[in-house]
């Protein structure tokens, strides 16, 4: 019996042998995993933790990504506290002495990053407040200047944990730069600048400041709370004052009130990608900075 | 009976309108109008851009833990008197009370105080994670928890000491405010008792490497459990569990785990009946699986099924304060329980099944089969409101078929509320 217990016990180990060469990226939002291919090129395997369809704010710990993260050489999140709710989990269940705190496999890509202060800017900060970021706005990923700090980021610590591969990530990011630039050439004439909108979530902070737009009012008056009807009533009066227009949501955000306020106003709902796959033809980071502000611009609504 | 469900709806209904209502607040940026509009816009954002800053993370105060507080505050309401409910046990399984005299949960009709419980968690250094929980009731505050968990073992490995509620089963882990429902099913409670498998000891995990998550485990426990060792079955560890866990997703949204436990040691207790005393060796087996669902934020479905089979061989002697022989007492007894939660936005609705005696009811007292009557059975259903992340509400009602004498319907409205660190979920 005993002996049986012992053989199974080698026959797992054998088995838990490494696998075959490159690394293994774990990234928990689909953005994360789309520049780390970017980067990484070839040389690494990028697994993406969270559905591009799921709102990364209320993501639970599953088994299969305490696996994923088990094997990870490196493991790239938003940080901000985005994660709070499942990675600490992670990253203690995974056994991986890689990924832990401090190591060169622990990758918080907000380190790399300028931050809208946003609730931080308060000065206070407590859950009366609703579900706020009390380190700031995390959603930086739609800021063009802010990913070119987190792929030159993700270059360093690539290059960190596979110090003989330097030269490819470091000319897998100068690609990058170079698309970017091409790329912010043409989205500077996307004309937005001065344009007024509503949002949903405080999501588009970072878009707004660097395309020049303005987010006059939020329909959920706190974070991850439904809105009040004196707040919807009082959000209606200021899109009226402002001439505003057009609402924008996310996939996972259209919701009753959204629509009612669209129908109260006669102001569009507009359905955005919030990440990358959450939609039909945003496959990869560029695709979802493009099609933003196709639809910002055009208004022609998301299409699914 | 009638008159609480009614007022425990009335409230629920009352809370949820005061949450749909909200606090109206007024906004002093009114009052500007015309041309003035598109400056007053363009200096918001200006402000906006202006707190652009870098990253301010990395502070000094990032040493102080993480620091939680839970409470846990329950109503009950029963049919039974107080002496019929306090005097209420599983017979042939245990009836062992608790210090206060309550065999049944511990609960009293009216306002329970069940906990008030403090989680403080941090790395200590770059190769040990510290938890500890203190949970204080009126009469005393106990470590409920407080053990350590290796970060930097190599080849999957884990160790955690200290005292822990251990990974026997699925249920046992959680702590009682996490439960899905108020009280803990009926197999724990008769196998293990209401706190469940919490011991000092040592526990050693591997996490191999293989395309299923596996998870394999061995603990060496002090063995002081109450209902299964008892206190004083012998000095040094003597007891020990091994469990093997298993986990594959289905689909985007679907996730079953699956497990097998075994829980066993030297016992020496009085938990039978009143005054009496056990002497032998006792061993619990456990199956488990669960099945959660999450579509998205606002819908989900756990299923969970556990078995629960515990054998016992020793002397037995019915009244311990008198010299009678020690009688042999070999007894194998089983539990299952089922549960299905549904949430959907912020309610939520159970339903669970427990029974006993299942398949096995042996209870051999010197070679005679004891009948202790009809197979003690548990219906339960759960309404389940949760504004945030950080509060709940539950109201639960138990048609408990445990005892020979009558029914005992049971009518629970709970609140848990938590404050502090944003624990992460195990799932």
């Amino acid at each position: 019996m005993k002996r049986r217990v012992l053989l199974w016990m080698i026959l797992f180990l054998l088995l838990s042998a490494p696998a075959s060469a490159g690394l293994n990226v774990v990234a928990t939002l689909p953005w994360i995993g789309s520049i780390a291919r970017e980067i990484g090129g070839d040389r690494v395997r990028v697994r993406v933790l969270v559905r591009p369809t799921q709102d990364a704010h209320y993501v639970e710990a599953r088994p299969s990504m305490i696996l994923a993260a088990r094997r990870a050489d490196l493991l790239m999140y938003n940080g901000l506290d985005l994660e709070a709710g499942y990675l600490p989990v992670l990253v203690e269940s995974s056994r991986n002495p890689r990924i832990q705190p401090g190591m060169p496999g622990d990758v918080d890509c907000s380190r790399f990053v300028e931050v809208l202060q946003g609730d931080a800017a308060t000065g206070r900060a407590d859950r009366s407040m609703g579900d706020i970021h009390p380190l700031g706005n995390p959603h930086y990923h739609l800021s063009p200047k802010n990913i070119a700090r987190v792929a030159r980021g993700m270059a360093d610590s690539l290059s960190a944990v596979d110090p003989g591969n330097r030269d490819l990530y470091m000319a897998n990011l100068a690609a990058f730069e170079r698309k970017l630039s091409q790329k912010l050439k043409q989205w500077s004439g996307a004309g937005l600048e001065g344009g007024r909108f509503v949002a949903y979530h405080r999501f588009f902070e970072y878009l707004a400041a660097e395309f020049g737009f303005h987010i006059v009012g939020y329909i959920e008056e706190k974070p991850g709370i439904p809105p009040s009807a004196a707040h919807i009533q009082e959000v209606m009066e200021r899109m009226k004052e402002d001439g505003v227009t057009k609402i924008l949501t996310t996939v996972y955000q259209v919701g009753r009130e959204g629509r009612y306020v669209s129908e109260r106003t006669g102001a569009e709902l507009v359905v955005l990608p919030h990440d990358v796959g959450s939609m039909k033809g945003v496959d990869d980071w560029f695709g979802l900075i493009d099609r933003i502000l196709e639809v910002l611009k055009g208004g022609t609504g998301g299409g699914r | 009976m009638k008159v609480t469900i009614i007022a425990a709806a009335a409230a629920l209904f009352f809370l949820t309108e005061v949450y749909a209502v909200e606090n109206i607040q007024s906004d002093e940026r009114r009052g500007t109008a015309g041309a003035d509009r598109t400056r007053a816009v363009a200096l918001e954002s200006g402000a906006q851009m202006k707190a652009y800053r870098v990253n301010p993370k990395g502070g000094g105060n990032l040493f102080n833990p993480a620091i939680t507080l839970v409470l846990d505050f329950i109503y009950m309401d029963t049919n039974l008197s107080d002496e019929e409910y306090d005097a209420r046990e599983i017979p042939g399984y245990r009836t062992l009370h608790d210090a206060d005299g309550h065999g049944h949960g511990g609960f009293e009709e009216g306002f329970n105080l069940r906990g008030a419980e403090l989680t403080l968690s941090a790395p200590v250094d770059p190769y040990f994670n510290l938890y500890a929980t203190l949970t204080g009731t009126e009469e005393e505050t106990v470590v409920e928890e407080a053990s350590f968990v290796t970060t930097s073992l190599p080849a999957g490995l884990q160790v955690k000491g200290g005292k822990f509620r251990s990974a026997f089963g699925r249920f046992n882990a959680f702590h009682q405010h996490a439960w899905n429902f108020v009280d803990a099913p009926l197999p724990y409670r008769a196998f293990l008792g209401e706190e469940g498998l919490v011991e000092k000891g040592v526990q050693v995990t591997y996490l191999p490497d293989l395309p299923v998550y596996t998870l394999l485990g061995l603990e060496v426990l002090e063995g002081e459990s109450e209902v299964l060792f008892g206190e004083e079955a012998e000095s040094g560890a003597h007891a020990f569990t091994a469990f093997v866990k298993a986990s594959s997703d289905f689909g985007e949204a679907g996730t079953l785990l699956a497990g097998f436990s075994v829980a066993g040691g030297r016992t020496k207790n009085g938990s039978i009946e009143h005054g009496s005393e056990f002497t032998g060796d006792s061993t619990l087996y456990g199956a488990e699986v669960t099945y959660k669902w999450k579509r998205s934020r606002r819908r989900s479905l756990l299923l969970q099924a556990e078995y629960l089979l515990r054998h016992q061989s020793g002397d037995y002697v019915e009244d311990a304060a008198l010299p009678t022989a020690a009688r042999r007492l070999e007894r194998t007894q089983d539990g299952l329980y089922l549960q299905a939660l549904y949430r959907t936005g912020r309610w939520g609705i159970g339903a669970r099944y427990e029974v006993l005696d299942l398949f096995r009811d042996d209870f051999m007292e010197a070679g005679m089969k004891r009948d202790f009557g009809d197979r003690p059975e548990r219906i339960t259903a759960a309404l389940e409101y949760r504004p945030t992340e950080f509060s709940r509400m539950r109201l639960q009602y138990n048609h408990d078929e445990t005892a020979r004498d009558g029914v005992d319907r049971e009518v629970f409205f709970q609140f848990v509320f938590a404050i502090g660190a944003h624990g992460a979920h195990p799932f």
